[in-house]
């Protein structure tokens, strides 16, 4: 043992502290995320100098995001210029699926990470940007990498924070998930054409969501049948008109 | 898994502050995890050991938690427990059937640290709030 300190390394190999050293106890504060959220405030008002909605949708694999996108993207092409980062662990799949819409899509492939993090995001708003030719665009959508977990902890920059729930996950996910309930505005009940085949309570999935987060604004919705989906179309032309006018009176 | 991210940043922030304040090692970090931060505490530590062990200036670092636990509330009553009650079972405080729901904060926050260095160069002897 070190006959100076006590530490571990023996007596001669090279003490690792200074002779005369010091402790000082700082109190931080400072949130883990901070650099991460510092990054999200980056790419909101980045988004907003075009007058664009950011959008994060949540859910787990296979909860419906990509189906949504493509029925919103069919259904909207003509009246709103529409964008789409697209988070996933592997392959080009879902992006591929969506440019054939004939929207700019820019793949975020995170190699392994469970959650798209803001500094990727903004790199992905960047590659946007270039593909729009810098005419800016309505609405980005960012399709998390699915998951109901993880990314519920990142600011994306975000305006509106989407989660999907799939009628063949059952509906006790918001009590056992809450945290992408709780941290969401708008939760959306997808493949409601399935209810009749699964044990889905649309009622215990509505309480248990609101019991999280009671200001919740939910909609279920078949993206297959198009049942429910003029709500989910109308929530968004009605998010994106707002975010025009307030580009619009900040302009001025 | 986000663990390994959220530790990644925990210790390019202790480095930060390490160098900020021209000290030689970070002694101890105490980082607190609210009820609703979606993080799994023994994979945070478990992530946190192994990326700290990347600097010297972090590889003896004591991570201190302060983790309160989840505290479930009746809807109906404000009965409140630590244990999620199922929607099946009647609460304590009421008798009414139904299921409770977490209440608490989702802070992660390094609330402070303790530095190590030469007597004559290490900075901030005073307690100093952060940014």
């Amino acid at each position: 043992m070190c006959d100076q300190c006590g530490c571990h390394i023996p007596a001669g190999v090279g003490n690792p502290l200074p002779e005369k050293s010091k402790t000082v106890t700082l109190t931080v504060n400072q949130r883990l995320l901070a650099a991460n959220d510092e990054q999200a405030s980056i790419n909101r008002r980045h988004a907003e100098g075009q007058g664009a909605v950011l959008i994060n949708l949540i859910s787990s694999p296979g909860g419906g995001k990509t189906t949504l996108l493509e029925r919103t993207i069919t259904s909207l092409d003509k009246e709103l210029k529409i964008g789409v980062l697209e988070g996933d662990i592997e392959t080009e799949r879902d992006a591929e699926r969506l440019r054939a819409h004939g929207v700019p899509v820019v793949p975020l492939t995170t190699g392994g990470a469970c959650h798209l993090d803001a500094p990727l995001v903004y790199q992905g708003l960047r590659r946007l940007d270039e593909l729009f030719g810098g005419a800016g665009c309505d609405v980005v959508f960012i399709e998390n990498v699915g998951n109901l977990v993880c990314p519920a902890t990142f600011d994306l920059g975000e305006h509106f924070r989407v989660v999907l729930l799939s009628v063949p996950e059952g509906s006790d996910k918001p009590a056992k998930y809450p945290r992408a309930f709780l941290t969401s505005q708008v939760f959306l009940v997808t493949k409601t054409d399935l209810l009749p085949h699964f044990d889905f309570s649309l009622e215990e999935v509505k309480a248990d969501a609101l019991g999280v987060n009671p200001g919740l604004f939910i909609l279920p919705l078949s993206a297959t049948t198009g049942a429910g989906v003029d709500a989910w179309l109308h929530w968004l032309k009605s998010v994106v008109e707002g975010r025009k006018q307030l580009h619009a009176a900040r302009k001025q | 898994m986000h663990e390994l991210s959220l530790a990644q940043g925990l210790v390019k922030q202790l480095l930060q502050l390490a160098t900020e304040h021209h000290a030689d090692r970070v002694v101890k970090a105490t980082v607190r995890i609210g009820p609703l931060a979606g993080v799994v505490v023994d994979s945070f530590c478990f992530g946190f050991d192994a990326v700290k062990s990347m600097s010297s200036v972090t590889r003896e670092t004591i991570l201190e938690l302060d983790c309160p636990p989840a505290v479930y509330r009746c809807p109906a009553c404000g009965w409140e427990g630590e244990v999620c009650r199922p929607a099946n079972v009647l609460c304590p405080g009421c008798g009414i059937q139904g299921r409770t729901f977490p209440v608490g904060d989702d802070d992660l926050i390094l609330q402070q640290v303790e530095l190590e260095g030469d007597d004559e160069t290490l900075s901030g002897s005073e307690q100093k709030e952060g940014k």
